[in-house]
């Protein structure tokens, strides 16, 4: 990727006019342009064929935050750090934890619809969005949603750009909605057998629980050591609610009578988060949450060639996560990866970071007529991301 | 906003109510002056609007080979559910009302994973009488769900007092079946896995028609839960009331629901046969119900109950049972049939505010009602900040007809200024047409209908509502659009 164009990356944009007036001019010259919000997500998804960067790391800050009504606007380059800071002082959060860092964008976050364990009670994005700014790649500048917490006002651009990756417009501004934090949590852990029988048992008993846990999430045993707990797999539960809810929450754990949930540190789901930084490969499947047992155990077969490739998974949510760390690069390994993403599955099979030919493996999202369309009528000259979402774009 | 009005769009004709009629059987297609006269009007009753011909397909192939007819005709038609919208979005004037109430079907239920996929004309409650077996429901709760459609609530993105704590509509609805109005049928999002692409179940959802028609919709079911307390608290202020609402949001308790009720409101509902024995002395009340584990619940009521008492609170009675808790609800889900009987005419607002400006907004809003004289009745969503004055009058009285126009410009102006938006629920349609402006840019609307354009370039599906006709790029450019190869 060529940078230039624009002055050297990293300079800074002060406001939102300034980036119209790049991207039109990007795209009065046919000027591809890859949009970049802290650099982290860069590695992800399909590569991008572009001739200059566009970033936004300068354009960052909190606009507005009313602690009172749980929602805060920020410039599309504000770390997620920043908004859990200006958050935590006020007893609030953003429920939202991507895998990686807190070092990301809330801009980057919600353009790649990026989210993690807590995604389990809390939902992606599209479930945390109020509104947003976005400009298109003609470098008209759009505006979807609001500041309320209830909105149906015009057609609903939010959740449109949501998962867009970029590609219908820069996002420039978002306003999300934050939630308390609970008045008390706590993290458990609970060694687990991986057999079937027992899986099944588990996934379901977890799935009758009254009150949904906020994060609840299988390790692999790999996955357990790599982030510092005993090599075997675990199940790691995150809990919160008033101190009479908690107590029963804890009962109902053990109720499922799968063995002892211990408490663990919460550092746990930071950690978690972080694993996958500097993996090969990366992917997930995605199915129904009844099917949960069987997605791991076919998911674990198929990256066993793998040494010191790890997996997790959300039971509720019936998504698997791989990762195939690069010191299991060895003779042969591009192979046994490309095998392992082409075997039978009945769920959707999802590439994160991936090996630039291992993406062609992975059935391509023919893009129907309205993707192709809605492409067409937000960036009708295709400079935004180019390749971001498959060849077939 | 008539058939003719597009130069491109083709007229309702004999031929064509004829080929109608072929499809769906004569007597599921009304063309008479007297058969129309039910399709006239939605949920508000200030508009009128005569449709060509209305025409009630009772299989999803009957709905396909009707909206393929119409294509192949390029006339313009305006789906509707049940008619119980509050926007005129399902208005269709001079051209074909496509009515979907007939397609009633369940298609499937899947309670492990805790999916449903239904037809477009599945009455909201039914959806959760079917759920109940499995000890789900469907949360999405629209006053009206006792006759709205889920194909209905789709379109609208429908709301609810219990959207609070559990979403509205497109929090709950993870794939669809679409129509297009050029008769393309496309699957939408994912019910069975994470969606990739572009979110165009998001994009659909909330389209008020104007998108095509969904002919399956597949929606998540939520666990009931395994307690309710549902509380009246009673307020000698509205401000108080208002200071109450901000305060529970702030605490960070989301109850399942935060209702408000003002005094012209508790006493029309006292009047009526809704009577459900509110505070008739009362300024304000607010229906508060929490939900969830039983586990873990009376600490939470006891500190919302705590919290209205501090703000000054005169009392606050818990129901003791279910049939106290029905009789709650009643008064406040039949308001609106309440006014409804009391004139002939009613004009409802839908505005959302910041929930930490109710205060201000409701204290300005009393004081527009006295400047205008007329009674605004407010009941409304207070947890959403989803304010919902009402004014009943006699369209038929022309100084009470500017008076009531001239006090809701002015509530509508007030809620925009504080940072608010002019529908939660009730969807633009015609009735907040005028506004949309006032909120969105030039450049922001024309994206709108850049969007619509990509799944009705003909603009047949619902014409004219939602974004304000002007602000879309020229038709014939994108008729031409169109045209090239």
């Amino acid at each position: 990727m060529a940078h230039g164009g624009f002055g050297p990356p990293g300079s800074v944009t002060t406001t939102t006019a300034e980036i119209a007036e790049r991207i039109r001019d990007a795209a009065a010259h046919g000027t591809r342009l890859r949009v970049i919000g802290r650099g982290h997500w860069l590695a992800a998804n399909r590569p991008v064929q572009a001739d200059a960067t566009l970033p936004l790391d300068g354009y960052s800050g909190i606009v507005d935050y009313v602690p009172g009504d749980f929602t805060l606007t920020a410039r599309a380059g504000t770390t997620l750090a920043e908004i859990a800071r200006a958050a935590r002082d006020q007893g609030q959060w953003l429920a939202l934890d991507p895998l990686g860092s807190d070092e990301g964008s809330i801009g980057a976050t919600v353009a790649t619809a990026s989210h993690g364990p807590h995604a389990t009670g809390f939902g992606t994005p599209r479930d945390h969005l109020l509104g947003l700014e976005f400009v298109t790649g003609a470098g008209d500048v759009v505006r979807g949603g609001g500041r309320v917490v209830k909105n149906v006002a015009g057609f609903d651009l939010v959740r449109l750009s949501t998962g867009a990756w970029g590609t219908l417009g820069v996002i420039t501004e978002v306003t999300v909605r934050l939630r308390a934090l609970p008045a008390e949590q706590q993290t458990l852990a609970l060694a687990v057998d991986e057999d079937a029988p027992i899986l099944e048992r588990l996934t379901s008993g977890l799935r009758g629980l009254v009150t949904a846990p906020l994060a609840c999430e299988l390790l692999s045993g790999v996955l357990a050591a790599r982030i510092g707990l005993p090599e075997r797999p675990v199940l790691a539960v995150h809990i919160g609610g008033n101190a009479e809810s908690m107590r029963a929450q804890r009962d109902a754990l053990a109720g499922l009578e799968a063995g002892a949930f211990a408490p663990a540190d919460d550092a746990l789901w930071t950690r978690l988060r972080a694993a996958g930084a500097g993996a090969a490969a990366t992917w997930r499947l995605s199915y129904r949450p009844s099917r949960f047992a069987h997605t791991w155990i076919e998911g674990r077969e198929s990256i066993a060639p793998f040494a010191g490739a790890w997996m997790h998974g959300s039971p509720l949510r019936g998504a698997v996560r791989y990762a195939v760390p690069t010191d299991a690069a060895e003779p042969g390994s591009p192979e046994r990866l490309l095998r392992a993403l082409t075997q039978p599955f009945d769920g959707v099979r999802i590439g994160e970071t991936l090996p630039a030919r291992a993406w062609s493996v992975l059935p391509s999202r023919a893009m129907d007529r309205l993707s192709r369309g809605v492409r067409t009528a937000f960036d009708p000259r295709g400079i935004l991301n180019p390749g971001i979402l498959g060849a077939s774009e | 906003m008539t058939a003719t009005a597009d130069p491109g769009h083709g007229h309702v004709d004999a031929a064509l109510v004829a080929r109608l009629a072929g499809i769906v059987g004569k007597r599921r297609v009304l063309s008479r002056d007297s058969e129309l006269v039910a399709y006239g009007s939605d949920g508000l009753p200030s508009y009128h609007a005569r449709p060509a011909c209305a025409v009630f397909p009772g299989t999803r192939d009957e709905a396909v080979a009707v909206v393929r007819a119409l294509a192949a005709a390029h006339v313009p038609f305006v789906p509707r559910g049940a008619g119980t919208g509050l926007s005129g979005g399902a208005l269709a004037d001079g051209v074909v009302l496509l009515g979907l109430n007939r397609l009633t079907r369940i298609l499937s239920m899947d309670p492990e994973n805790r999916l449903a996929v239904v037809e477009p004309g599945v009455v909201n409650v039914a959806l959760s009488r079917a759920a109940k077996p499995y000890g789900l429901y469907y949360a999405p709760d629209p006053s009206s769900q006792a006759a709205c459609t889920i194909g209905g609530n789709v379109a609208e993105n429908a709301g609810g007092p219990h959207c609070l704590k559990y979403g509205v509509t497109t929090n709950h609805v993870v794939a669809l079946t679409v129509l297009l109005p050029d008769g393309e049928i496309l699957p939408l999002g994912r019910a069975d896995g994470e969606a990739e692409g572009y979110d165009l179940v998001g994009a659909f959802v909330g389209s008020e028609g104007c998108f095509g028609i969904a002919l399956d919709i597949t929606v998540r079911l939520t666990p009931e839960p395994q307690a309710i307390r549902t509380l009246l608290a009673d307020f000698t202020t509205l401000d108080a009331a208002a200071r109450t609402v901000s305060a529970i949001v702030a605490s960070g308790i989301v109850p399942a629901a935060l209702e408000m009720l003002d005094a012209p409101t508790i006493r029309m509902v006292e009047a009526s046969i809704y009577a459900a024995g509110y505070p008739v002395d009362a300024a304000a009340v607010l229906l508060i119900e929490l939900d969830g584990a039983l586990a873990g619940l009376e600490q939470d009521v006891a500190a919302v109950d705590a919290m209205c008492r501090a703000e000054g609170a005169r009392a606050v009675r818990v129901a003791r049972d279910e049939a106290e808790r029905a009789r709650l609800w009643q008064g406040r889900k039949k308001a609106f049939g309440a006014m409804g009987r009391l004139s002939p005419h009613l004009v409802v607002q839908d505005a959302v505010v910041p929930r930490t400006k109710l205060p201000q907004v409701l204290s300005r809003i009393q004081e527009i009602a006295a400047h205008w004289r007329v009674t605004v009745c407010n009941v409304f969503h207070a947890g959403d900040g989803n304010v919902h004055p009402n004014i009943a009058y006699d369209a038929n009285d022309p100084d009470a007809t500017a008076r009531v126009h001239g006090a809701m410009r002015d509530i509508m102006e007030t809620c925009i200024a504080a940072g608010g938006t002019i529908t939660g629920e009730h969807g633009v349609g015609v009735d907040k047409l005028p506004y949309m402006d006032r909120i969105f840019s030039a450049q922001s609307l024309r994206a709108m209908c850049d969007l619509r354009d990509v799944f009705d370039p003909e603009r047949r599906s619902n014409p004219g509502k939602v974004v304000p006709v002007h602000s879309c790029r020229e038709w014939h450019m994108a008729a031409s659009a169109r045209r090239a190869p």
